[in-house]
């Protein structure tokens, strides 16, 4: 599908702002792949905003360009036009020094799999980033988060020694040790069992309820979106729909409701 | 299967052509071997060929074959009456004489024409010219007249119209005139680099055959004699060949110097091959490793285990004959280029006639031999996969080291055992062979141990560089996988053990010359020529200047003879000193029986060891037989303490007219105490300004000039092994690039939580500079094992001390510091250039 010249910016019909403070804000965002007849747009004028301290679900069906906009949010993905703003920075623009130190400092990630360096252990890997900075970490903090999670028995041993459960705890808490703007997870509980998600998830919710974090999580799985306090679908390169304080019935339910319209695919992207 | 095979390796381009890089130095080395060996072997004999293409006949001693050649000894000439007589033998058309030898011209610095390789000097004659064209002027009519080669003019500096003094060990100083110059056939200036003086036949049988009329070798042209005639006119006390068979012979001579050569090239190309037999190995270890899955999938869709291996066989094979064929046609170029270097620089322009012979394709065997078996392990270890790992995430849990640690201990301690039997002397004629062959599997074993070192030694390592975060990444990742670690860093272990052992023989050869001279000579000043092509002396009469000087206390000499004495009819070296007493004193001799005071002129002095290797008590007599055919009985008189400087056999002054070169050799002057040794040494200089073969030292610039050609030999073993050095690192680049491949998500993880380009560059860097330490630490101790062990091997033979050569040692680290940073700049900029979305999602 041919990139046609963007339109003006317009306001997408699902943009609310439920809080007075955005973590993160993106504004009229373009991005395509490839050129010519191969040419495909993910992103078509996306603009939306998290509020901090809110849990955010990004839906849609595959390549409806969620995974793109995260991405393009987090700065490891570069936009063809628009903005985005972490905690009052332009990063759209910026060199790739500084999208790594504003990704070192302000963002955390989780991802589906591969989350953590097998040389090092559970505690390094929690450390990791602060590591790479060479800056302290806050004993407190961190003490504080390896409580919740329950890794206390964990901190020594090496990833390949641990669950996949308990891998993704350990790389939550990394997520959160340095007290990033905003947590993006990818799919964070793609590879995990029912019961290790529960855990995952809800040390997830935990984080924003009693430590304000922001979180953005890509997810396929209605009942992942349902732990967040809002979830945005995508469809086309497009918000189509944003849904406040879901369950998992109503995200079902608004799925559905694309199905008629855009096939899903087998697996999400 | 094979289209399978051939789609992944056209997908693996880079990988390919690390790998190749191996194989194709490899056998270019060998190659090149090869062909220098043939090419120089066919150049020379062609040179050679023509020397005796007018000549019918060539008449030689039969004593000594090789008479024609270097200095003779009276006993092998051919009288000249022989030559009368075969001029008598019917169907002779004409015959000519020959005299020729090496002899010692001045140049025009005051130095030797030619200090490595020899002066020729030979009797002119216009109708046996043979090889030699006169170029300018004319042949020698009188006695003082010369006509020289035009690689004399060159060496010597002088020309038609100057005058050149030369002189011969057996016939003193004379000037000749330079009347003409003669170059050889196909415009060359020399055969080998020598440099020729065409005289008269009296005065080449005055410089050559203490003046008798006779002659080295005779040469019959035209006629219809065979040689079969002529040999029965002149009886079995003379050789006949025909001048084929002759030619031949001398080319032969000529050859064995290229032989040498082409060897010692083929030796350092198999240590390349060695070497790079890791590097396959790695390659081929990771690519399966890398492609569990995809075979695993290609097991699970049914394709048998031997289909496995026959897949990881042919990739090998494919990649084996396209280097070999590469390495062969690189190794014909480099053959060519050493075959004009080597005849431009030691045969004197020799026109190169280019040879690839059939051995060369031993090259390809090779080559292709070693990729093949190379991959055969890990091939085997391919079809190992199960197919369920298809299925899963394909995680390599590092396998146990016990397997190859025992192997490793085992391997060496057979190594150890034949070693020190070796050592020990309990190997009896297999001594030398058992103990080589027992370094070879002590080299082996250890390598085997290198994985289970490495764990201790990188984390060591490790810990120096762990100063920054990024480092720390790196060390971890560097002892990640301890087999691949030991694999890359034993190619660089082997180059460096080899040259960390030789070094370690070098700097304890220094430390014994060093300990002989401060603890056993007395002398101070030394007087003796560097060993070039011939053996230097000077003038007797100088000996006595240089004792007549005002500050000299006492002054050693040493004459002797190496051509060709036999005592009790076993060849043996003889020295004289006009002074024994006091020379003995000088290399802190001792007289253990008998007197050495007053020798008589049958008296023989020996030390206990060599007198008891050869049954003789004091007062025995033994019968002296000396090169110019003197036969004297001589009685043990002294038997002297063994010590190195004065081992041997000594007879009296009296017996030096009959050494092949009277002259003395080497003087070592004793200065009075509290006299200017400088101020002596340069009074010697002017005394020995008129002596071109011969300077004066002090004792540590003697020591100097002895061990300065070992610094050279070892300089050029540098460079030879420098060839394994490159494909060491082709390894380590090779490791580095393929574990940035493998790790691809992990190094996108760290970039995603925020790892500077920076950071990802270090963490590459310190994995590659610890790899490399890794290598050069094992290899140093290695090599100082390697060095102590022969050292061990020689001391009897006289190296009595051990040494480390610490300077280099610290070179060698600092070098493989150097080469792990070179090595890891690709595979670093690779790492730090990725594109981490595409990382992430890497599979």
């Amino acid at each position: 599908m041919p990139l046609s010249t963007p339109h003006a910016p317009q306001r997408t019909p699902g943009l609310q702002q439920q809080h007075s403070r955005a973590a993160v804000t993106a504004t009229g965002l373009w991005r395509a792949y490839g050129s010519g007849e191969a040419q495909v747009v993910a992103l078509r004028d996306v603009s939306v905003a998290f509020a901090s301290g809110q849990f955010t679900a990004i839906m849609g069906p595959s390549g409806s360009g969620k995974s793109t906009l995260m991405h393009c949010l987090a700065g490891l993905d570069t936009t063809d036009r628009g903005t985005v703003d972490i905690g009052g920075t332009v990063i759209t623009g910026l060199g790739d020094k500084a999208l790594t130190k504003l990704r070192r400092d302000k963002i955390g990630f989780i991802f589906q799999q591969f989350n953590l360096l097998p040389t090092l252990t559970a505690e390094e890997n929690i450390l990791l980033p602060a590591s790479i900075a060479s800056a302290k970490a806050d004993p407190a903090w961190i003490s504080q988060i390896i409580r919740t999670l329950d890794l206390q028995e964990r901190l020594s041993h090496k990833p390949t020694e641990l669950s996949g459960g308990q891998q993704q705890r350990v790389a939550c808490a990394r997520a959160l040790a340095t007290r990033p703007e905003v947590v993006f997870a990818d799919e964070p509980t793609g590879n995990l069992d029912t019961r290790s998600s529960g855990e995952v998830l809800g040390f997830l919710r935990k984080s924003v309820d009693d430590f304000g974090q922001t979180i953005v999580m890509v997810t396929h799985d209605p009942s992942a979106a349902a732990y967040a306090d809002r979830v945005v679908f995508l469809a086309d390169g497009q918000i189509v729909r944003d849904l406040p304080n879901p369950t998992a019935d109503d995200v079902i339910d608004t799925m559905r409701g694309f199905e008629t319209r855009v096939p899903l695919a087998g697996e999400a992207a | 299967m094979l289209r399978a095979t051939l789609k992944g390796m056209a997908s693996r381009k880079a990988r390919l052509v690390l790998t190749s890089l191996a194989v194709v130095l490899g056998t270019m080395f060998v190659a090149a071997a090869m062909i220098l060996t043939a090419t120089m072997e066919k150049s020379v004999t062609g040179v050679i060929a023509d020397a005796f293409t007018d000549v019918d006949a060539v008449v030689s001693s039969a004593e000594d074959p090789a008479a024609a050649q270097g200095n003779t000894p009276s006993a092998t000439l051919i009288p000249g009456d022989v030559l009368e007589t075969v001029r008598g033998v019917d169907g002779v058309e004409s015959a000519e004489g020959d005299v020729s030898g090496q002899i010692n011209a001045i140049g025009d610095d005051g130095k030797l024409v030619g200090a490595f390789a020899p002066t020729i000097g030979f009797n002119w004659n216009d109708q046996s010219t043979g090889l030699n064209e006169i170029r300018d002027g004319t042949s020698p009519q009188a006695d003082d007249e010369v006509i020289v080669s035009t690689q004399f003019v060159k060496d010597a500096g002088l020309d038609i119209g100057d005058t050149v003094t030369a002189y011969s060990y057996t016939a003193d100083r004379a000037e000749y005139e330079i009347v003409g110059v003669f170059g050889l056939s196909g415009d060359r200036d020399s055969i080998a680099g020598e440099t020729q003086m065409g005289f008269t036949v009296t005065e080449a049988q005055r410089l050559l055959a203490q003046g008798e009329d006779a002659y080295m070798a005779i040469y019959v042209e035209g006629g219809d004699a065979s040689t079969d005639d002529i040999a029965a006119a002149i009886g079995s006390d003379y050789r006949v060949q025909t001048g084929e068979e002759a030619s031949e012979e001398a080319a032969q001579g000529f050859a064995a110097v290229a032989d040498i050569m082409g060897y010692i090239f083929l030796g350092f190309g198999l240590v390349a091959v060695f070497v790079s037999v890791f590097l396959i190995i790695n390659t081929f270890t990771i690519i399966v490793a890398q492609r569990q899955r995809e075979l695993a999938l290609l097991r699970a869709i049914g394709a048998a285990r031997n289909q496995v291996v026959g897949s990881v066989l042919a990739e090998a094979a494919v990649i084996g004959v396209i280097a070999s064929i590469l390495g062969l046609g690189l190794g014909v170029l480099l053959g060519w280029g050493l075959s004009q270097l080597v005849s431009s620089t030691v045969m004197g322009g020799l026109a190169v006639q280019l040879q690839v012979p059939a051995t060369a394709l031993w090259a390809l065997a090779v080559g292709i031999g070693v990729t093949v078996l190379s991959a055969f392990v890990p091939a085997i270890k391919a079809s190992g996969v199960p197919p369920v790992a298809a299925m899963r995430d394909a995680v390599n849990p590092p396998k146990p080291l016990r397997g190859i640690t025992i192997a490793g201990l085992a391997v060496t301690g057979v190594g150890g055992v034949l070693i020190a039997l070796g050592l020990t002397d309990n190997l009896g004629d297999l001594g030398l062979g058992g103990f080589l062959s027992g370094v070879g599997i002590a080299f082996v074993g250890i390598t085997l141990l290198t994985p289970i070192l490495s764990r201790p030694l990188v984390a060591l390592l490790g810990a120096v560089m762990s100063w920054s975060f990024a480092g720390r990444l790196g060390k971890l990742n560097a002892g990640r996988n301890p087999r691949r670690t030991a694999i890359t860093a034993s190619a660089l272990m082997i180059a460096v053990a080899l040259v960390t052992g030789i070094a370690t023989l070098v700097s304890s050869f220094k430390e014994t010359t060093t300990e002989l001279t401060d603890s056993n000579l007395e002398s101070d000043l030394i007087v003796m020529g560097q060993q070039g092509a011939n053996i230097p002396t000077f003038m007797p009469e100088t000996l006595a200047e240089i004792k007549a000087l005002p500050d000299v206390a006492a002054v050693g000499d040493l004459y002797g003879e190496f051509f060709g004495a036999e005592i009790d009819a076993e060849p043996t070296m003889l020295y004289a000193s006009e002074d024994l007493p006091t020379s003995l004193g000088i290399f802190s001799g001792t007289v253990a029986d008998g007197s050495v005071e007053n020798l008589p002129d049958d008296g023989l002095v020996v030390n206990e060891s060599a007198a008891e290797d050869r049954g003789l008590a004091l007062g025995d007599t033994v019968e002296v037989a000396f090169a110019n055919d003197v036969t004297a009985q001589l009685q043990v008189t002294a038997i002297l303490d063994d010590s190195q400087l004065t081992d041997g056999w000594w007879v009296s002054p009296a017996q030096i007219p009959n050494f092949t070169v009277p002259k003395p050799m080497q003087a070592y002057i004793q200065v009075d105490d509290g006299a200017d040794v400088g101020a002596v040494q340069s009074e010697v200089e002017d005394i020995l300004a008129d002596e071109p073969e011969v300077s004066v030292t002090n004792n540590a610039q003697f020591v100097e000039q002895q061990t300065g050609q070992l610094d050279v030999l070892l300089a050029s073993v540098q460079i030879l092994l420098a060839l394994a050095i490159i494909i060491a690192i082709i390894g380590v680049v090779n490791t580095l690039v393929l574990s940035v491949l493998e790790r691809t998500r992990e190094l996108g993880l760290l970039r995603a939580i925020g790892m500077t380009r920076g950071q990802a560059r270090r963490m590459i860097t310190v994995e590659s500079v610890i790899i490399c330490l890794f290598g050069a630490v094992l290899g140093i101790a290695v090599g100082i094992g390697l060095g102590w062990t022969v050292q061990q091997a020689l001391e009897e033979e006289g190296l009595t001390s051990f040494a480390l050569p610490w300077a280099l040692i610290v070179t060698y680290l600092v070098a493989a510091v150097a080469v792990g940073l070179l090595a890891a700049i690709a595979p670093a900029a690779r790492a730090a250039k990725l594109n981490v979305l595409n990382a992430i999602a890497y599979e």
